[in-house]
């Protein structure tokens, strides 16, 4: 189980942790690549960056939006998601482990914080589950992924609290620890396919949209020639 | 915005086909909307190699591709759609019919889908997916509230402009819209309504004269006038049925002095391409422009109209020119800036009964243009009350996306698309509902109509053309002698109130 445990957080943790920023980048560079290649052929290159830029603000720190619809769910959505980031980022025992290996760290929670939002992440993962089930708008839209993802995120919480805080046994830690582990590293592999993309694509939103409703000129004909539709009548 | 949805009967009623049993069977598939007779033999194949077409010519695939990984499926747009919250029907959730479309591209158009759907022999297209899109999306308004309130920045509105589009190219289409458009493109008149020439002049003339014996002032409208600043484009509707506006906006130019025309080349703002295929969105941008140099114009006016502003303002620097293409304005832009400089005098309380202001979504969810027509009503009403929710979060007349010119949707547009809109209009008390577009009037109309609500639609330069303060130079003395004995209006000159 040791040999086990220090290959989960030695090669295999680099492994997926590669993949996770590398997947990233790939799918940052895809959509960035596209915006360009639209921008380049719209006809109109007048871009609203002033009302974008309000847009995207609005939802990277959605503080205006929250009140006016489903106050509840949003705020539990957003709690969660500043759970999830800023726990495993400034937690004191992860930020040591790239002090060992990187040379350098920053800041980090107070123990005493750090236990609070990993409960408060755990509580309120569970708040967004039920609350899928419960709802009967989100029920109808939802696949089975999206009642999984807010369960397995919370796993690593559920086990790293174990691990910092219960004087389990020794067998019992490593156990715990290596479910730690292995599911941090499942959802880094699968961070860049699925919706958690959202994590670096969202900021992009506002544009995509405004961009997208650029239209090329010309559309008439290119539709037209490779459809031979040429001549056609409306 | 909470609105009770409509029972089962109602239901019934408003989504029931209009079609004769034997042109379904002919079509193979029954739509609400009267399509064109056309080619049933593999659809989904055509299907395909139209979206894939489009695709390769235009700006989409990028968006789809940002789209399905975005997708939270979080359901928070359900709270914004008037259609769903009238139906409370889940497909009509926003999000499930962006699915629709979302889900033949991420089958067909992406390599992990293809290949999971190979493997497991599931997801391709069928006539039943095509059904339900071509359903669906004209069930769709095209208001874009929904997108205005997703986290993920989904715009509903484009992918369903987009599915509308790839449907059109395979034949289904709302008749109505592609029988106007055909008449606009190929026909004699050339354009929606099929006005000949004389018979607008007819109507112009018809119009000058009844001005002139209502206000006393030689208004006119000019037409084919070279090099004016503003070439005039309204929904070609008007002519027909906006007598009221029209005048209004030709006492406003009377009154400013500013130089505009009419041209008898092509006179009709609309662009239905804009609801259904962004090919035909072009050619029809396209005859604006044409005809504006023509002319000699300085700037395209637009009257007015919700989906001709923004079909002019926002296409035809795409279609005809980038940034040297011809500036748009809207008509309300035009007379809120003659107001402000000072070249346009109006009576504070020409109004007195209760007026509210319906926001079309083509010119407010962007934000562009909120405060200019409230602030020329409120310099002329007495009583003038908001609808709640307004300006860039106004919930949608029930008619847009080019669904209020297909009549045999009426129930559906009257019972369900805009019942929010009759909520929100009971609840102002209005005497006047001023929408300053030819698509919003003729919906609301038959809204306030089936809703039995007690309120007149008007447009804005209905209720400035009664407003206006002349110059006393511009009165004139009255021609008959039933005239002579009328005292001179106080409408006209405001000398009433002095
Ligand atoms: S708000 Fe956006 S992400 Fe959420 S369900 Fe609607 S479209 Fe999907
Ligand atoms: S655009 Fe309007 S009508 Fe269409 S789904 Fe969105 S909110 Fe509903």
């Amino acid at each position: 189980m040791d040999a086990f445990l220090e290959f989960a957080t030695g090669p295999l943790f680099r492994l997926t942790f590669a993949i996770m920023i590398l997947g990233l980048v790939r799918i940052l560079v895809l959509d960035l690549i596209g915006m360009f290649e639209a921008y380049r052929r719209a006809g109109d290159k007048t871009i609203p960056w002033k009302l974008t830029l309000s847009r995207t603000l609005e939802w990277v720190f959605p503080v205006k939006r929250v009140i006016s619809h489903r106050p509840v769910y949003s705020v539990i959505a957003i709690l969660f998601h500043i759970g999830l980031l800023v726990t495993p980022i400034f937690l004191f025992a992860h930020v040591q482990l790239w002090r060992d290996g990187l040379g350098f760290g920053w800041w980090t929670l107070s123990p005493g914080l750090a236990d609070t939002l990993t409960l408060a992440t755990i509580a309120l993962g569970v708040l967004l589950f039920l609350g899928r089930v419960g709802s009967r708008d989100a029920r109808s839209l939802s696949r089975k992924q999206d009642y999984l993802w807010p369960l397995v995120l919370i796993v690593p919480f559920i086990t790293g609290y174990v691990c910092a805080n219960l004087g389990v046994s020794p067998a019992l830690y490593r156990l715990s620890m290596l479910v730690h582990v292995l599911s941090g590293e499942l959802i880094f592999v699968l961070i860049p396919f699925t919706k958690i993309a959202h994590c670096v694509l969202m900021p992009l939103s506002q544009l995509v949209s405004t961009l997208a409703w650029k239209f090329p000129a010309r559309v008439d004909e290119d539709v037209c020639t490779t459809l031979n539709k040429e001549g056609a009548p409306v | 915005m909470k609105t009770t949805p409509v029972n089962d009967e109602q239901r019934a009623k408003a989504f029931a086909p209009t079609k004769k049993p034997d042109v379904v069977q002919r079509q193979k598939l029954a739509v609400r909307y009267h399509v064109e007779d056309f080619n049933v033999d593999d659809r989904p194949r055509r299907f395909l190699e139209a979206f894939a077409a489009i695709l390769r010519h235009s700006n989409y695939q990028f968006a789809l591709d940002h789209f399905i990984r975005m997708s939270a499926k979080c359901s928070r747009c359900a709270t914004q759609c008037q259609v769903y919250l009238a139906t409370g029907d889940t497909d009509d959730i926003p999000c499930k019919r962006s699915e629709l479309l979302l889900s033949v591209y991420r089958r067909h158009f992406t390599l992990a889908g293809s290949l999971r759907g190979r493997l497991l022999g599931t997801g391709h297209l069928t006539d039943e997916k095509i059904q339900e899109m071509a359903e669906s999306f004209w069930n769709c308004t095209a208001c874009r509230r929904c997108s205005m309130e997703c986290p993920a920045g989904i715009d509903h509105a484009l992918i369903t402009h987009l599915g509308r589009y790839i449907l059109s190219e395979i034949g289904i289409a709302p008749r109505a819209l592609v029988v106007s458009t055909r008449e606009q493109l190929e026909g004699k008149t050339g354009n929606t309504s099929a006005v000949p020439v004389p018979a607008l002049l007819d109507t112009l003339e018809f119009l000058e004269e009844d001005m002139k014996e209502e206000l006393h002032v030689d208004i006119k409208f000019p037409v084919d006038i070279k090099n004016a600043e503003y070439v005039f484009f309204p929904a070609v509707s008007d002519f027909l049925m906006e007598a009221e506006t029209l005048m209004g906006i030709a006492a406003v130019f009377t009154a400013t002095g500013d130089s505009w025309t009419t041209g008898t080349g092509y006179f009709d703002g609309i662009n239905y391409g804009l609801f259904y295929s962004d090919r035909i969105l072009e050619r029809v941008v396209t005859k604006i422009d044409v005809e504006t140099r023509r002319l000699n114009g300085k700037k395209v006016l637009i009257g007015e109209c919700g989906h001709a502003s923004r079909s002019a303002k926002y296409f035809l620097p795409a279609h005809c020119g980038g940034k040297d293409a011809l500036p748009v304005i809207n008509i309300m832009e035009y007379t809120y800036g003659a107001w402000k400089a000072g070249k346009l005098k109006l009576r504070p309380n020409a109004i007195t009964d209760r007026v509210t202001y319906h926001d079309p979504c083509n010119i407010s969810r962007q934000k562009w243009i909120l405060e200019q027509p409230r602030e020329l009503l409120k310099a002329i009403c007495a009583d003038y009350v908001e609808m709640t929710p307004n300006r860039e979060d106004n919930i949608c007349c029930g008619g847009g996306g080019g669904t209020v010119s297909i009549d045999e949707i009426r129930p559906y547009r009257t019972a369900v698309g805009g019942l929010a809109k009759a909520n929100q209009i009971r609840a102002t008390g209005a005497r006047y509902i001023v929408a300053p577009c030819a698509n919003c009037k003729k919906q609301l109309r038959e809204l306030v109509e089936d809703q039995g609500i007690d309120a007149e639609v008007v447009g804005l330069h209905d209720l400035l053309y009664k407003a206006i303060i002349f110059d006393p130079a511009m009165i004139v003395e009255p021609e008959t002698e039933e005239d002579a004995v009328e005292e001179v209006k106080p409408d006209a000159t405001g000398s009433a109130d002095k």
